[in-house]
């Protein structure tokens, strides 16, 4: 058994449970008829904590998780936005952006936004125009609204990954640094 | 400050995951909802339906509870509206029992077929549908009842929609908001029209199917059934939504009809499927 085996299986378990939470309560979450997407907020998590390569894995994954209970569009649509989403915040983080107490929601906010209009735009241009068919304003509300839910949502959820990710490759990588201590510290507040 | 550089493994890692992912893009859309991409969907389905219908009983007095508040002030108002309906119905419940009867009698007169007639399977929601750009649900019911993919979805009220997958324990419904969703409606006048889904939240719009008849003259607030054509994917007389707007283009031979589901679809906890396929 490696040692990254056991926060891998966490982290597993910590998307399954996204998924079942998201379905259950995604719902009963919407604000003018927007939901918030747990599952591209982990992908962001994974990439603030993990860095590039988390980030892709977990967006990979919690995409292809998403992919599975939709029936709309095809299967790896999600995973292919989340994993490129994942692997974006995960590149910025490690290159270009300082500490901030601010991080996390930031991420999240900009993540999610640009999650949800790359989906549209990959969907659109893999044949699923129906994606597109509720208009520019929809697709704006739901960028907007999800962007907020997740900026929200982020601190709780980035502390439950990061308890998930503890002993992880990624987490030792990121974590590696005296900067980043601070930013476990603030995320674990 | 920067944390550390990306490696070169990091883009490889990235290139093939999405390499995986576009590969998956396209088997999926080449098997077009069958094959071995649909088969691990319905398998993955019947895998988790236990734990969804758990977490779905476990978690709903706590959705139950963030749904009113955040709806707290349009569920303030709609109590009012409601108290003030229920004084009206009260005083309408009378002639409305004796217009029922005659209304059952000119229906049995008619042999339609679907008052009473067809069976049905009542499901239970464990899914209202997660996805902003999805408008779909998911039931508790699957192939082991009978449910198969095509079937008209009512609760009361009137149509939610039709089923779009099934698995053996499970069927994801596509509601009638959907973009790709269609039904045929009867207009006044003899005309059918079609109502196509717009998206969440917003209402249905009506294409008039030409006819030789004269264009309909549809009011706001006129409810609209299913027509029910030949190898429509409806039965006739169901109740779809109620007309919002009617208005005429200058220049425009039809109107322009906006239709608002009658069916509450935010609020769905059971609903049923009725075992019947097109002809």
């Amino acid at each position: 058994m490696t040692p990254h085996l056991i926060p891998r299986l966490r982290i597993a378990l910590v998307l399954c449970a996204g998924i079942l939470v998201q379905s259950a309560l995604g719902a009963d979450l919407r604000v003018a008829q927007v939901a918030p997407d747990l599952m591209v907020l982990l992908a962001i998590c994974a990439g603030l904590f993990g860095g590039t390569e988390a980030g892709a894995w977990v967006g990979f994954w919690s995409g292809l998780l998403a992919d599975l209970f939709l029936t709309a569009t095809p299967l790896g649509l999600s995973a292919l936005t989340y994993c490129l989403v994942g692997a974006a915040v995960g590149a910025l983080r490690t290159n270009l952006v300082a500490e901030s107490r601010l991080l996390t929601p930031l991420a999240a906010l900009i993540g999610t936004a640009a999650a949800v209009v790359l989906f549209v735009g990959l969907g659109d241009v893999l044949g699923q125009s129906q994606l597109a068919a509720s208009g520019r304003t929809w697709l704006v509300k739901v960028a907007v609204l999800e962007a907020c839910w997740s900026a929200v949502l982020s601190l709780p959820v980035a502390w439950l990954y990061r308890r998930a990710a503890r002993g992880s490759a990624g987490a030792e990588r990121v974590g590696s640094s005296p900067a980043s201590s601070a930013l476990q510290g603030m995320a674990l507040r | 400050m920067a944390v550390s550089r990306r490696s070169p493994r990091s883009r490889y890692v990235v290139a093939v995951l999405v390499l995986a992912a576009v590969t998956l893009v396209t088997i999926d859309a080449r098997a077009s909802g069958t094959g071995v991409t649909s088969d691990l969907r319905s398998k993955v389905h019947d895998v988790f339906s236990p734990l969804q219908r758990a977490t779905h009983a476990a978690l709903q007095p706590i959705g139950n509870f963030l749904t009113g508040a955040l709806d707290y002030g349009s569920l303030r108002h709609e109590n009012q509206v409601l108290r003030s309906e229920l004084v009206q119905l009260q005083t309408q419940s009378i002639t409305s029992a004796a217009e029922r009867a005659a209304a059952e009698q000119v229906l049995a007169e008619e042999h339609l077929s679907f008052v009473g007639g067809i069976h049905s399977v009542a499901g239970e929601v464990i899914d209202n549908g997660f996805s902003n750009f999805e408008n779909s649900l998911t039931l508790d019911k699957g192939t082991s009842s009978g449910v198969a993919v095509g079937q008209p979805v009512v609760a009361s009220g009137g149509l939610v929609g039709t089923v779009r997958s099934v698995s053996a324990t499970t069927a994801t419904v596509m509601l009638l908001t959907d973009p790709t969703f269609a039904v045929g409606v009867t207009l006044p006048g003899g005309n059918v029209g079609t109502a196509r889904g717009s998206g969440r939240g917003q209402p249905m719009r009506v294409t008039v199917v030409s006819t030789n008849r004269a264009a309909p003259a549809v009011a706001a607030g006129q409810p609209l059934v299913t027509s029910g054509l030949r190898l429509e994917s409806f039965p006739p007389n169901i109740p779809v939504g109620r007309v919002q707007q009617a208005t005429r283009a200058p220049g425009s031979a039809e109107p322009d009809i906006t239709v608002t589901p009658l069916v509450d679809l935010n609020n769905l906890t059971y609903v049923r499927v009725l075992l019947w396929s097109a002809q």
